[in-house]
């Protein structure tokens, strides 16, 4: 384990020995047990699995491994619910590159998977029938029974699990490889977001007929770079607003008001204005809610202070017309991380050098 | 297999042992019911074959029809970190060096007048260099875990000790850290205080000693009796740990307070060289916290205190306390120290157990001035005679190579033990201001195709960093340091990683924009397009055709695509193509062949909102798009008739004609076009009847016939 620290942040990093996809945290019943879950994959052994390390600070910080689930193939996402409904077990979700879709129930204090529902895998007329290939994202309603999940065959679906572990799955969507999609975010119980190829948000509606409720096309600007949405956050006091982050470090919200005109936070030539924290892939986006309280209350116009990641290895804020905050700077690529939905101080990434760091924001960072 | 022409392998060109090598097998758990029919092998990564068992085709369709196993090769080097720990000092050794070639980089380009003053401070950029290096290697010095200190405990409990990080210290003492080089026989003291169990696995070191004598002190009563304690405290006392043998005197029987009256003399004997172990003058600028003796910066000052000290121990050698002392033990222990530390050649020669231990000991008490690595080499090979370590060690062979200035034996040494990595990071340290090895390593060499031995080695490492899925994107970093095939090497490394995952092109394209490699950038986008069309993925291969801007490819891809559309699009199907057609962009030209799609639509839309003739907005715009559509090369000529039929309804407009004299003349000659290509052997015939181009023509008559009113 190193450690590095200044009057900022506190950051701890735990070298795992194998690459480290994606990294979340489990709400905790005590304040002395945090666990963290991550999607492992081995490629000396071909094997992915999902590790729920239990996380300690006292005395000193440290990353014990609970248990390990075994993943049929390499982990595309993972998906925890903020808080969970029933106390008693902790829903995860995880999609595969196989295409499969896998529901784990943790047990919070032992950090112990007691049981699992998958999917079915079967074929109908030779295809098969839930994704066709990569399953890119998957998001988990808050009560952790309803999931969506989108894949790069342009299918959208909705599972949801019953009572007695019974899977069952709806298609929403199919656009026959026409449309790829690459994220999705659930906005309301019924309403939910998806990214996709050349910045393109759609929203959807499950109560609506088609689904479809309204689409956004990143068409801003002539000659200016286009790229992969590769994350999108809602924040629960702001349903109206998108915050979308892809390609060549671009952040921007997209305010269902004002449909037409997004609002930029982040990348190259598309705002010139601001200045921008990075010009790579910005791989995770995630409202941050470690701010000065005046935040919630602001108007609804107000864009929250968004957390974001990058293939340059960058940590940040941003918030919209201020200078961005830089947290942590790595040499290595920040495939992913998440904000302790309980303790929003602490943060976990996945590092692209097969490490695990968590890091502790002791005071309000400067900006950059 | 090579060389084996006959049986008894007398005539084979390359002789070839068999029994040299035992062939290793492997099992393939491939799953498959038996009668394969056939099998490909082919190389994956690294050591990683790639075995492809296949049933023969159309037998009973029950099960599958093959299946790909994967055989690793070889365990890996015999090296004392596993690959896992391996991977984790190459990712973190990738700043330490990016940083110092950047720095090298920097100096190349300043002024002359300037560069000299920075070239002879440039190990001050390679000591910090070698020290983040180290850190990765492992900590030597222990954290404490319990405050309380045991004493007895005379062995501090030590880190992790790896041969690697041993061998990385000792080149950083030669090499890099000028500062110490004064001082180097001092700094080599601290070197085997630190790793003298790891210079014998087999025989029986100091440390080693030491260890046993600590397991048997819990139980001991009366220490001095045991002549183990003794050769002990001796052997510590021979290589310099004085920490430990004050430790060791100090649990002397005659410190005990009931002894003490009884054993007065002795207990002033054994405190007496207590003491002077403790005040050994040290040619050494400072001492790490709980180390023993005094330092002197200059030579002068220690010899003056040197000879005072050796004055000491002689008087006390012929004192007439001695006869006083009744525990002959304690007697002759003791007078063996004198011994020891009046440099003694016979007591040190007894009391260390291998030639290092023996060498450091010369440093000590018998030359304590040594500089030069002549005279350094000529006492190595002198302790080797009197005492020589049968099998040698890794660290030893390294010494050798070093105070010989052999560079290409260190290089071999470290590349058989340590492996590429190791040679590959410590050149920086050969070549920081040793021009010899500098000439060696940097000149270029015919016989390797022009490139000198410090690119070769980053080459290799580089080729088996590019050989792991996890660590390839390191490999860059180094392949841009080598200045004469570095860059075509990361070229193929490019090209060659897979394109199956969008996450994974991302990243290989991000390489390319950080070394300007706009070309590979270009085709590795290509690449992944082909690969996501192929795999029925269209918008993801368009995407990333497009953002190749290969307009060759987008043309071919939009045949195929109106192959599947058909010969006219419904509303139906339009839906479905909305998202693919978002996608395409409104700007002229960068779709290529699939701009059709888009204009299409367009059309398709506008011509929608014509319900009556209040929609007079609506039909000219409905106007404009088909001539857009007509006027493109790029609209394929199957749609003409249906885009054609689509208007008529334009064409019929009851107020006043909607298209003037020319743009009838146009749709004219087209259809007239579509009547002659039906006579060529590719034509595609749609379903239109005979009454549908019959009532275009007539609509197209009639339409031309009021545009010439209109103009009149």
């Amino acid at each position: 384990m190193e450690i590095n620290s200044n009057s900022d942040n506190q950051l701890h990093r735990f070298p795992q020995f194998k690459a480290v996809d994606a990294v979340r945290w489990i709400p905790s019943i005590s304040a002395f047990d945090r666990h963290v879950v991550a999607a492992m994959h081995d490629p000396s052994a071909s094997t992915s699995s999902i590790d729920v390390h239990s996380f300690t600070t006292n005395p000193t910080p440290t990353l014990h491994l609970c248990s390990t689930w075994t993943a049929p193939s390499r982990i595309t996402s993972l998906s925890s619910p903020p808080h969970s409904a029933h106390a008693s077990l902790f829903p995860i979700a995880v999609s595969t590159f196989a295409g499969s879709l896998h529901f784990l129930f943790l047990d919070p204090i032992e950090g112990v998977v007691q049981s699992e529902a998958s999917v079915p895998m079967e074929k109908e007329n030779g295809v098969r029938g839930f994704h066709d290939g990569t399953v890119s994202a998957v998001d988990l309603q808050v009560g952790g029974r309803e999931c969506v999940t989108v894949g790069e065959d342009g299918r959208v679906n909705v599972v949801n699990i019953e009572q007695g572990g019974k899977v069952g799955w709806r298609r929403i969507d199919d656009s026959m490889g026409l449309v790829s999609y690459t994220a999705v975010k659930w906005g309301s119980p019924t309403e939910f977001a998806t990214g996709s190829l050349g910045f393109g948000i759609q929203l959807w509606d499950q109560r609506k007929p088609t689904g479809l409720v309204s689409q956004f096309k990143g068409d801003w600007g002539q000659g200016t770079a286009t790229g992969i949405v590769h994350s999108i956050d809602i924040h629960p006091s702001r349903k109206h607003i998108c915050v979308v982050g892809g390609s060549s470090g671009t952040v921007f919200a997209w305010d269902l008001r004002w449909q037409q005109q997004p609002i930029m936070l982040s990348g190259i030539g598309v705002c010139e204005s601001s200045y921008s924290p990075c010009e790579s892939e910005v791989w995770e986006v995630q409202c941050d809610s470690h701010v000065q309280s005046g935040f919630i209350s602001a108007p609804s116009t107000t864009i929250l202070p968004t957390m974001m990641c990058s293939e340059d290895g960058i940590l940040g804020v941003l918030r919209q017309g201020e200078e961005p905050i830089e947290i942590l700077a790595e040499n290595c690529a920040i495939n992913s991380f998440a904000i302790d939905p309980q303790n929003p101080s602490d943060i976990v990434c996945g590092l692209e050098w097969e490490s695990i760091a968590i890091l502790t924001r002791l005071r309000e960072s400067m900006p950059m | 297999m090579p060389g084996l022409l006959s049986p008894d392998g007398k005539e084979s060109l390359v002789p070839f042992n068999l029994d040299l090598q035992k062939p290793s097998i492997h099992t393939l758990p491939h799953g498959l019911r038996p009668s394969l029919f056939r099998i490909h092998i082919s190389w994956s990564r690294g050591n990683c074959l790639h075995v492809t068992c296949l049933r023969p085709p159309n037998e009973d369709g029950e099960g599958c029809g093959g299946k790909i196993a994967a055989v690793t090769l070889g365990g890996g080097e015999g090296g004392d970190l596993s690959d896992a720990q391996m991977r984790r000092v190459a990712y973190g050794s990738v700043p330490a060096f990016a940083l110092l070639q950047s720095q090298k980089n920097v100096d190349i380009q300043l002024p002359r007048m300037v560069a000299d003053t920075v070239r002879s401070q440039w190990w001050q950029h390679v000591l910090d260099y070698s020290n983040q290096i180290k850190a990765l290697l492992g900590d030597a010095k222990y954290s404490p875990s319990s405050v309380i200190e045991n004493p007895r405990t005379v062995l501090k409990p030590v880190g992790e000790l790896t041969n690697l990080r041993a061998a990385w210290q000792l080149m950083e003492i030669f090499y890099a850290d000028k500062h110490s080089l004064p001082w180097l026989p001092e700094s080599l003291v601290d070197w085997l205080a630190d790793y003298d169990s790891l210079i014998s696995k087999v025989e029986s070191t100091i440390h080693s000693k030491l260890t046993n004598l600590q397991k048997k002190l819990v139980n001991l009563q009366i220490v001095e009796d045991d002549p183990e304690y003794w050769e002990g405290i001796s052997s510590a006392l021979a290589v310099g740990w004085f920490d430990i043998v004050v430790k060791l005197l100090r649990l002397h029987g005659s410190y005990q307070l009931d002894q003490l009256d009884c054993r007065e003399t002795e207990n002033g004997l054994v405190e007496t060289v207590a003491v002077l172990v403790s005040e050994m003058p040290r040619m050494r600028p400072n001492l790490s916290n709980g180390k023993l003796g005094q330092c002197y910066k200059s030579k002068s000052d220690f010899v003056k205190a040197w000879e005072k000290w050796r004055g000491h121990i002689a008087k006390l050698d012929c004192s007439a306390f001695w006869i006083q002392c009744a525990n002959h033990q304690t007697r002759d222990g003791l007078k063996n120290m004198l011994q020891i530390m009046l440099g003694n050649i016979n007591s040190i020669t007894t009391y260390t157990c291998n030639w290092m231990e023996l060498y450091i000991s010369h440093f000590l008490y018998v030359r304590p001035l040594t500089a030069g690595f002549d005279g350094m080499l000529s006492l190595a090979q002198k302790c080797m005679d009197l005492k020589s370590i049968s099998g040698s060690c890794v660290l030893t062979r390294l010494i050798l190579g070093i105070l010989g200035e052999n560079t290409e034996v260190i290089l071999a040494e470290c590349s058989r033990t340590f492996g590429p990595w190791m040679v590959t990071h410590a050149t920086e340290l050969l070549t920081a201001e040793n021009n010899e090895a500098e000439l060696v390593l940097h000149g270029e060499r015919y016989n390797l195709g022009g490139i000198s031995i410090e690119e070769l080695h980053r080459l290799v490492y580089a080729q088996i960093l590019s050989s792991h899925t996890l660590t390839w994107q390191i490999a860059p970093t180094y392949l841009v340091s080598c200045p004469k095939q570095g860059l075509g090497f990361l070229e193929i490394l490019l090209y060659k990683q897979p394109a199956h995952h969008y996450q994974m092109i991302l990243k290989n394209l991000e390489i390319c924009r950080l070394y300007e490699l706009d070309s590979i950038g270009i085709s590795v986008m290509k690449i992944a397009g082909m690969h996501h069309w192929k795999h029925g993925r269209k918008g993801f291969g368009i995407y990333w055709l497009q953002q190749a801007h290969d307009e060759v490819r987008l043309n071919r891809i939009a045949n195929e695509l109106f192959d599947c559309i058909g010969k006219s699009v419904s509303d139906d199907v339009f839906k479905q193509w909305e998202g693919l057609i978002e996608l395409l962009g409104s700007e002229v030209g960068k779709a290529g062949g699939l701009e059709f799609l888009h204009k299409y639509r367009d059309f398709k839309r506008s011509i929608h909102l014509v319900q009556d003739k209040n929609s007079v907005d609506a039909a000219k715009s409905a106007v404009e798009f088909l001539m857009q559509l007509m006027k493109s090369p790029s609209t394929p000529q199957r749609f003409w008739l249906s885009l054609l039929h689509d208007s008529v309804k334009l064409l019929n407009w009851p107020i006043r004609p909607l298209l003037n004299v020319s743009q009838t003349n146009l749709l004219l000659n087209k259809l007239q076009e579509l009547s002659m290509a039906k006579l060529h052997p590719g034509f595609c015939n749609t379903n239109l009847t005979s009454e549908a181009t019959s009532s275009i023509r007539l609509a197209l008559g009639a339409n031309l016939g009021r545009a010439i009113l209109e103009d009149c």
